[in-house]
């Protein structure tokens, strides 16, 4: 991999003594260059953190970060070809939006022509032409989350940081601006790393994704490698929603309270498994199945629908015209587990 | 057919035209009985004709006093210009300005210094910023006598590491300088702490992130979000000074006058209230000028920024 972003080890700790605040701890991360890289975790799980730490505002307490294999400790933000959009979005209130967006190349010297081009590139980019001369109070909090935005990409940085960049958007808006960061990345070669709540934003986008737990990696893959195989149970129910069962491990399958799983074989005999399996690969039917279970709620949302069964199952059926049988309230069901839907998890509780 | 009940924001704004005139009228009086009307009773001093033996002769109006300040009448009776007293004012207005400049020099990094410290150091460290005020600045004032006197503390420091003969710091341009920027410097420091305590300090790491040194922060981000606060202090610091009476009566002795030694002479050894009036109408209309300037100016800046 052609590593941008090499973390190693890093860990920060707030505060001292009884009250310190372990926010980072042992985390290491590759991010290849180029690559939309997407963090993703709960509220305070340290993805301001990691992010701050790789801008140059927080130093770790042991570990270090290269970027393009040097290390760039000691390394001020000023000098680092990073830039960041802040959470808070930080606009400058004193300067105008086009002064916002100019600041970073004046500070690089570049010459005026040139800054006032790029100004309204940008401007133009985040589909906010005409707005250069507001201050940043006159804008909603969209258009200043975008402003952050063009002030960020206007100093072509080799990395640009992402700190819930869309969250303030109404959905079109977010689509289209996905969009453009994902055409953005593709035409200029920066890398990003984005920091997001949003699942879908996170699977849509990324090129690979760090699920967070408390200060550490809890899982690194492509979107698909964290949807189809999380390898905890914190992952799995963090990413998509998730039927978790458990039991013990008898020939190759799982014997559960409402009838046998199938596994992979190389689990161990007679050994408590918990495997995840994703409501959309279950399968509904009237006689057999893996699984018997009794329908509790139907739920009706639009493409598909989604049935709860006893034992805190649900399984989500597409509306296909009717060409796949209804069920009934209350009826008995089988549930058909194809083994590729199964994916044992390393937590066994 | 039933009569609309007031709205919330009817009701509230009934409260608040009473209030708000309740509220006023205490500070009204206060400034009508102890500001207004006394000059109201300046002005008419200063066109009277002044008393052989201090105060004014009623009925008898002169608009003398306003001429002395620029002419004089010679031993011929010809009117010539006289530049004494214009000197003295425009050496307050350097004194003053030299006096704001450095107060701003020394008193924008310490206020800076102690923004930046965690909140507890920050709370002590204002609360030294204020010890001056416990005492009386003219007991200071006089401690400053005891330093820069010839034989003082200054001086005999500077025996001791072998300097000879006498500086005679006291009673100079000088001192009365050291006693000005002395005595103001709290006055620099504070509004300006003010406004950097409730900067947002994202701003700067924003500034650091888009390649801003330690100086381009300062300069371009720090400076404007705290303008409001240098403006105050540089108000606060500037006008007292001009006005400043005992300073340069302690410091500057007889010959390093100022505005204030002026008039109060004008009042006591000249007897010639007419004069001191007019003085401190003069400085008065000096004041609201710069003012006017300033409040233009910076009105110009909101509007600019709204
Ligand atoms: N300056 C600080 N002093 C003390 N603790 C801090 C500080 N900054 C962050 N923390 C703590 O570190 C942890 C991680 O914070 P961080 O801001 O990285 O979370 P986050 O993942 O970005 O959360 P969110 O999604 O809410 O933005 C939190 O528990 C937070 O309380
Ligand atoms: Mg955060």
């Amino acid at each position: 991999m052609n590593s941008s972003i090499v973390i190693s080890n890093v860990s920060v700790i707030f505060g001292g003594g009884a009250n310190a605040v372990k926010a980072l701890d042992q985390v290491s991360l590759e991010i290849a260059q180029n690559e939309f890289f997407t963090l993703l975790g709960p509220s305070g799980c340290g993805k301001t953190t990691l992010l701050r730490c790789i801008a140059g505002f927080e130093i770790p307490s042991t570990g270090s970060i290269r970027l393009d294999g040097v290390a760039l400790e000691g390394l001020p933000p000023f000098k680092r070809p990073v830039n960041t959009v802040f959470q808070s979005y930080a606009l400058f209130p004193h300067l105008t939006v086009a002064q916002n967006i100019a600041f970073g190349l004046q500070e690089r010297r570049v010459a005026k022509a040139e800054i006032e081009r790029t100004v309204g590139r940008m401007l133009e980019l985040v589909k906010l032409s005409g707005y250069g001369a507001r201050k940043p109070a006159q804008l909603s909090g969209g258009q200043q989350q975008r402003v952050a935005l063009a002030r960020a990409l206007a100093n072509s940085p080799k990395v640009l940081l992402l700190d819930e960049s869309l969250s303030a958007l109404d959905l079109k808006l977010r689509q289209d601006m996905r969009l453009e960061l994902k055409r953005l990345q593709r035409d200029t070669g920066i890398t990003f790393v984005f920091v997001t709540h949003d699942q879908d934003e996170a699977l849509t986008m990324s090129d690979r994704l760090a699920v967070m737990r408390s200060g550490q990696v809890a899982q690194i893959g492509t979107p698909s490698q964290i949807y189809d195989h999380p390898r905890s149970k914190y992952v799995a129910d963090f990413i998509g929603d998730t039927n978790f069962l458990s039991g013990i491990v008898r020939d190759n399958r799982l014997e559960t309270q409402s009838g046998f799983v199938p596994i992979p074989a190389d689990l161990p005999q007679g050994s408590k498994q918990t495997v995840a399996v994703r409501p959309e690969r279950l399968r509904l039917v009237s006689d057999g199945g893996d699984l018997r279970s009794r329908i509790t709620q139907i739920v009706y949302m639009g493409n598909e629908t989604m049935y709860h069964l006893e034992g805190d199952m649900r399984v989500r059926v597409p509306n296909n015209a009717g060409a796949t049988p209804q069920y009934a309230l209350g009826a008995e069901v089988g549930l058909v587990v194809p083994l590729s839907a199964v994916q044992p998890l390393e937590d066994a509780s | 057919m039933t009569r609309a009940a007031p709205t919330v924001k009817q009701r509230l704004e009934r409260i608040d035209l009473l209030g708000r005139w309740g509220l006023i009228l205490p500070a009204a009086l206060m400034i009508f009985s102890f500001m207004a009307l006394p000059m109201l009773v300046m002005a008419l001093i200063s066109i009277l004709e002044p008393g052989n033996f201090g105060g004014v002769k009623w009925g008898a109006y002169s608009g003398d006093a306003y001429q002395k300040f620029i002419l004089e009448r010679d031993l011929s009776d010809h009117l010539v210009v006289n530049t004494d007293y214009l000197s003295i004012f425009s050496r307050s207005f350097s004194l003053s300005a030299v006096t704001t400049v450095l107060t701003l020099l020394l008193g924008f990094p310490s206020a800076l210094y102690i923004a930046l410290q965690p909140p507890k150091r920050r709370q002590i460290l204002m609360f030294l910023v204020s010890i001056p005020f416990w005492t009386n600045l003219l007991v200071r004032t006089y401690s400053w006598i005891l330093l820069l006197r010839n034989g003082g503390l200054i001086q005999s420091g500077l025996e001791v590491i072998g300097f000879r003969g006498s500086l005679n710091l006291l009673y100079t341009d000088f001192a009365v300088q050291v006693g000005l920027v002395y005595s103001f410097l709290p006055f620099m420091v504070l509004p300006i702490y003010t406004s950097l305590e409730k900067l947002d300090w994202r701003l700067v790491e924003a500034a650091f992130d888009l390649g801003a040194n330690r100086w381009s922060a300062l300069r371009r981000v720090i400076l404007p979000l705290a303008a409001p606060g240098i403006a105050s202090g540089c108000i606060l610091v500037f006008i007292p000074a001009l006005g400043s009476y005992f300073i340069p009566e302690l410091l500057g002795g007889s010959r390093a006058l100022m505005i204030g030694n002026l008039i109060q002479n004008q009042f006591g050894a000249s007897r010639n209230w007419p004069f001191g009036a007019a003085l401190s109408f003069a400085l008065l209309a000096f004041v609201l000028v710069l003012m006017l300037l300033y409040a233009l100016r910076f009105q110009r800046n909101l509007e600019a920024q709204s």
